[in-house]
């Protein structure tokens, strides 16, 4: 920026001596568990106990919420997730995964438009069936 | 300041705030029992729900959850031995035998009293501290502030435990980083935006917390999948027994609650110690007042050893709120939090807050007290209720804690890069998480990055560039003293051990 040399703290003064500090602490951490070797670090039997299949797709699952929040609308979606959500938890029972997640989304919704005043847009597919709230 | 006290209580007292009292602190316990979600994720997930809210009705709402959320963690800590943060795990160490004795509502009774206790003598003592040191931080320049704000960083490193000074410190490095994300207050240049338009207001606080907590939390119970034993089942299906208390086991425990309450609060003061130091501190010191007889009883389910950590730690979540209110400088991750949603109200904590908005100062202080009260009193005879909900299953309520989670951040901005960002940052945090770095110093470096940079700047503007102000303002140069023997205290211990192991 131009004037900027006559500043005593420009933009990037601070972001510069942080990622330097951050240069420091880093080589130190490095140094230190290269000399402890016997140090208690994690070990791959930890590694191989966790479940990192279903927490990929939760994962997609959360993008896929928010690549569909909007076209779909917050009713559909959220159901949509809530399920599949239930599923990849291995809940069972089919009742319970639409009863819950039917339930809260619509519950959510009707909650925040009409008792805390917060306005979601349901989505086109429910305003075709219920028409279009004035 | 007596009008002060007069408008916080009416502000505290009035009905509406009452019931966000109540509100909270059900709320908090609920989620403090959860497995894994602690004090920060409860609040992280309420405050999108203040938003609508008169700040002092939002703070309250969230000093009743902080509490709630700390009294769950002792239930879930004393009922199936499994706490829910950091804070309540020295409760466990003589709760959960008790509890398996057939005592389980005697240590629960024991809990809340003592936790009450502690929670009221720190409340007495905030109500002179809070005050004192706001007067005296009138006459803190921005050089101090940054000095200030430089100690309470390296604190929360220096206190983050045995080996773990660079990991903490790294990581508070790694939040003041993301800090410098967004436009510069002062040029009005966009940092390391990447040049979108999302990135330009810099990354919201509340994303990063509920990624880096209540997200990263659950995903962390998906990931290490563990099944509730059947243990942890029999454990909550026993029966919880007779919550009263002798009064020859009020008499014994008395004198420790007294004593760990004192140093909870003076513990909770210092930034970066905390509940979790502060409730170890409190049993380690009952242990040793004890007589050669009692101390055979520690760990066994001795009462003193659970009136200790409960009293403490209470105390200390109290103690933490005096730099927060007073200073505007959080020493805790919980604190941080705090003070992040009080900055989304458009409230400054710190010196000017309590000359400014001083019912505001009040009725933040009364109804913590009132926070304590009400779990005595409402949640204490319904914890076996409560308790039945650590039942429901894993399955139906990790799902609906993302879906919270997630939809808390996109209704403030309705901007779906903000679920995108979210999961970046959760799986992010999930990583730091498995390689065991602490989180509590991202989100304290986070908050305070922005404050520090604003600081420094008009300290340098005010020397005229130059660095002098370090050393010429006594007040700056002798906080910075306790900063680098603060510093340099775990370092030179590490290198010491280092050595040492070396030798043999």
């Amino acid at each position: 920026m131009p004037g900027s040399q006559f500043e005593v703290m420009s933009a990037s003064t601070f972001p510069y001596y942080i990622g330097l500090a951050g240069i420091v602490v880093s080589v130190l951490i490095l140094i230190f568990s290269l000399a402890d070797k016997n140090g208690d670090s994690i070990t791959l039997s930890y590694l191989k106990t966790l479940d990192f299949k279903t927490t990929s797709y939760f994962v997609a699952a959360m993008l896929f919420y928010g690549f569909t929040i909007r076209s779909l609308g917050f009713i559909i979606a959220t159901i949509i997730f809530l399920a599949i959500g239930f599923v990849l938890l291995k809940e069972k029972n089919v009742k319970r995964i639409i009863f819950i997640s039917v339930g809260v989304s619509v519950g959510f919704y009707l909650l925040l438009n009409n008792v805390l005043g917060v306005y979601i847009d349901p989505g086109m597919i429910v305003e075709y069936f219920v028409g279009e709230e004035s | 300041m007596m009008d002060g006290i007069l408008q916080g209580v009416s502000t505290a007292l009035s009905s509406y705030n009452i019931m966000m009292v109540i509100i909270g602190c059900f709320a908090g316990t609920f989620i403090g029992m959860l497995p894994g979600l602690g004090p920060i994720s409860a609040i992280a997930l309420m405050i999108p729900i203040t938003y609508g809210m008169e700040p002092s009705s939002g703070l309250i709402l969230i000093a009743g959850v902080y509490y709630g959320a700390i009294f769950g963690g002792s239930t879930s800590s004393i009922l199936i031995n499994a706490p829910g943060v950091a804070g309540t795990v020295a409760s466990s160490f003589d709760g959960y035998p008790l509890a398996k004795s057939g005592h389980a509502g005697k240590a629960l009774a024991i809990a809340a009293y003592s936790s009450f206790t502690g929670g009221t003598i720190a409340a007495v003592f905030l109500l002179f501290a809070a005050p004192a040191l706001a007067k005296v931080s009138l006459s803190f320049q921005s050089s101090d502030y940054f000095a200030l704000m430089v100690l309470g960083l390296t604190a929360v490193a220096a206190f983050a435990g045995k080996g773990k000074f660079l990991k903490a410190a790294i990581m508070t490095i790694f939040g003041l980083m993301l800090a410098t994300v967004g436009t510069d207050s002062d040029s009005g240049l966009p940092r390391f935006t990447f040049g979108r338009l999302d990135l330009i207001d810099g990354i919201s606080f509340l994303l990063l917390a509920m990624a880096a907590f209540a997200l990263s939390e659950a995903m962390m119970n998906i990931l290490d999948n563990k099944e509730q034993t059947q243990k942890e089942k029999d454990d909550l299906n026993a029966s919880i027994g007779s919550l009263k208390i002798t009064r020859e086991e009020i008499k014994e425990m008395a004198p420790t609650v007294g004593r760990s309450s004192v140093l909870g609060f003076f513990v909770g003061v210092l930034p970066g110690a905390g509940a979790t130091i502060a409730s170890f501190l409190a049993y380690g010191m009952e242990r040793s007042f004890a007589s050669a007889k009692e101390k055979l009883k520690f760990g066994k389910g001795s009462i003193k050893g659970l009136a200790a950590p409960e009293s403490a730690n209470n105390a200390a979540c109290s103690g933490s709120f005096v730099p927060l209110l007073t200073l505007g400088i959080p020493g805790s991750g919980t604190t941080a939090i705090i003070l992040g949603a009080l900055i989304s109200y458009g409230i400054q904590p710190g010196p000017t807050m309590y000359v400014d908005n001083p019912a505001l100062f009040w009725s933040v202080i009364i109804s913590m007290y009132l926070g304590n009260l009400v779990l005595l009193v409402l949640n204490l005879p319904l914890i076996p209720y409560i308790a039945r909900l650590l039942t429901l299953p894993k399955q139906l309520l990790l799902p609906l804690i993302i879906f919270f989670s997630l939809i808390g951040v996109y209704l403030v901005t309705f901007n779906t890069f903000d679920i995108y960002m979210m999961t970046i940052f959760a799986v992010i945090a999930l990583f730091i998480r498995i390689i065991d770095f602490p989180m509590a110093p991202m989100i304290l470096g986070f908050i305070l990055g922005g404050m520090m940079e604003d600081n420094l700047r008009r300290a340098l503007t005010i020397s005229d560039g130059s660095l002098s102000f370090l050393w010429e303002r006594p007040i700056t140069f002798s906080i910075l003293i306790i900063t680098v023997v603060l510093l340099l205290m775990p370092l030179i211990g590490e290198v010491y051990d280092k050595m040492k192991k070396g030798k043999a």
